[in-house]
């Protein structure tokens, strides 16, 4: 599903000064497949991701997705492509703090000017999914840490995406709200999503139900 | 049926002015002031020249005055005959008038001479002279203004005039008209040649000018040199001439005018500067994670059009009231006085209402259009950027 050829990302800081985030890159995930990038910060872990949602396009090599190359999308194209493929959770949840957690919610929607009652029903679904609906008025930035992530969560899966991507999801979370975000990720399996997520938390290391853990480090896929 | 429009976005946009509630209010406030000053402007410059296009369209085409010395004297009836001698001169007339200073008010009033047997050089003088009656017992007929100061000063009924020997001529007060246009009328006194040659203490034989009428416009000059050619010693003024010393005046006010515009529009475009010179990081932040989480840059930039059309339009609307209030009703105040200028008549001068679409569309076009590009281009900047990079 996901085919990642010989991507290399390089990062200008200046005229003078790059980072190589990821070096000759091959990866190939499966439909369904939940799989855990694993390394230490500065690995490219995150690059992957990012690439992989087209929000930054790699220097060299290619990424196809459902055998369509993603990698050089137009912009308004890989716009698109987000919407209708991807959920992403960031790792600083990148809300709209000052907006309620129903607006948040359902912002991935916005352009797609549907009927209210299409996207009530797919508001109530996932508020439901990620037990969230009791906090539908309240503003963001008066959430807690876990709540906050619940409203990113949804978010992510309101427009009902193939492939869930999530950037250190439990970075900004204590132990027992990292163990229910597993629980989350768990149901997002038993679903049928594709999920790749990129963490350095043990947490997420030895689950019964992560297809594969993959090291990252210093840019390339350890084997 | 979908709407074609996306209320989603207007409505995201509203929110997003209500979650920056005190930065909005306040860009709305300088827009709508700033809107209203150039509005006002516009309003007050139309109306005055409304007034002052009346005023020289109502002007002699010709008007001939005896000068000696340099300086300008009474005028002998008998000229009349001589220009009226001249080949397409259609009508000349001896007038009578001059300025009154009344003391109690310290203002000047024009004093006007008819007779009622005469044809009018003036279409407004001859309504005057139609509807009223200018009996042998001496009456006048006053402007709004002079009815006004001489009711200041408890004079009701008639008004006592001092002579230049120092005696008194008393005068009725007939009636009081409204004029075509204000600026012109408010201080005039109409009332019969005699009393008005026993006021300033003329002689039968004199009058203060001659106006001439000349049958084909197009002539007008031609007839003024002829004219002074037949009296070498008398100044002849052509309605063109009055018409180039009155814009003249009136280009002075338009300097003023200028000033003040150029203020506005300076003080519009720091706003617009700073507005363009770049967004906050949170407004980055907020168009990079619409871009990560699918919104393409067009509907950032529908959200962002929406967000600067409320705003502006809003305070447009607001401003062109407001300034329509200010001139019409309160008859701009401040304001005013820059364009119509010192008066020693203090006449109340009233702003007529011209309603100018072309006034509403250049101010439109001043503001609105300029504001909108100022938060879309910035937007866009960003917009286009890797959404990562400016979520990063």
């Amino acid at each position: 599903m996901i085919q990642l050829r010989d991507v290399t990302k390089i990062y200008e800081l200046n005229k003078n000064d790059s980072v190589t985030a990821l070096a000759d890159v091959n990866l190939d995930i499966k439909e369904g497949e939940l799989v855990v990038l694993k390394g230490a910060s500065g690995s490219g872990k995150s690059s992957i991701l990012s690439i992989i949602a087209a929000l930054s396009k790699p220097t060299s090599g290619e990424v196809l997705v459902d055998g369509k190359k993603i990698s050089k999308l137009l912009d308004n194209f890989a716009s698109v492509y987000r919407r209708d493929n991807i959920g992403f959770i960031f790792q600083k949840y990148n809300l709209v703090p000052t907006l309620s957690v129903r607006d948040n919610i359902l912002l991935p929607l916005v352009p797609l000017n549907l009927e209210e009652s299409v996207a009530q029903e797919k508001l109530n679904v996932v508020m439901k999914l990620f037990a969230i609906e009791h906090k539908e008025s309240a503003i963001v930035k008066n959430l807690s840490g876990g709540e906050q992530q619940r409203v990113a969560i949804a978010r992510a899966n309101v427009n009902s995406p193939k492939i869930i991507l999530a950037d250190e999801p439990t970075a900004n979370l204590d132990e027992k709200l990292s163990l229910a975000f597993i629980e989350i990720l768990r149901e997002l399996k038993s679903l049928g999503k594709t999920i790749v997520i990129a963490t350095h938390d043990p947490l997420f290391f030895g689950l019964d139900f992560v297809d594969r853990e993959i090291e990252v480090h210093n840019g390339k896929i350890l084997l | 049926m979908k709407s074609k429009i996306n209320f989603y976005l207007i409505e995201y946009a509203i929110n997003a002015l209500l979650r920056q509630r005190s930065k909005n209010i306040f860009i709305v406030v300088v827009f709508t002031l700033l809107t209203a000053l150039l509005s006002s402007i516009f309003y007050i410059t139309n109306s005055i020249k409304y007034e002052l296009d009346s005023t020289v369209e109502a002007l002699p085409q010709i008007i001939v005055q005896n000068m000696k010395a340099g300086r300008h004297y009474d005028i002998n009836v008998d000229r009349v005959d001589d220009i009226l001698s001249i080949n397409g001169v259609s009508d000349a007339t001896a007038r009578v008038w001059g300025y009154y200073y009344f003391e109690h008010a310290g203002v000047y009033f024009t004093l006007v001479g008819v007779d009622q047997f005469e044809t009018q050089y003036k279409e407004s003088l001859a309504k005057i002279v139609k509807s009223f009656d200018f009996d042998a017992n001496s009456s006048m007929v006053v402007g709004q203004g002079v009815q006004r100061s001489m009711e200041q000063n408890y004079y009701k009924e008639y008004l006592n005039f001092v002579k230049p020997d120092g005696s008194m001529k008393r005068v009725a007060l007939g009636g009081v008209f409204d004029a075509q246009t204000t600026l012109e009328s408010n201080d005039v006194i109409v009332m019969s040649k005699e009393d008005v040659r026993e006021i300033f203490d003329m002689s039968q034989e004199s009058a203060t000018d001659i106006v001439v009428t000349v049958a084909n416009p197009e002539e007008i000059s031609t007839i003024a040199s002829k004219i002074k050619l037949l009296n070498p010693n008398a100044r002849v003024i052509t309605n063109e001439d009055l018409r180039v010393s009155y814009q003249n005046i009136f280009n002075y006010k338009s300097g003023v005018f200028l000033a003040l515009f150029i203020i506005a529009l300076f003080t519009f475009f720091v706003i617009i500067y700073d507005k363009a010179s770049g967004l906050s990081s949170e407004e980055k932040r907020e168009i990079g994670i619409l871009k990560a989480i699918g919104w393409r840059v067009e509907d950032v930039l529908k959200e962002k059009f929406y967000e600067s059309a409320i705003v502006s339009v809003f305070a447009y609307v607001m401003g062109v009231m407001f300034a329509l209030f200010f001139v019409y009703v309160l008859q701009a105040p401040l304001l005013r006085e820059i364009f119509v200028g010192f008066s020693d008549l203090k006449p109340t001068f009233e702003l007529p209402f011209i309603f100018d679409v072309q006034t509403l569309f250049l101010v439109f076009f001043l503001s609105v259009p300029i504001y909108v590009a100022a938060t879309i281009i910035p937007s866009w900047r960003v917009a286009t950027l890797d959404a990562d990079e400016v979520i990063r």
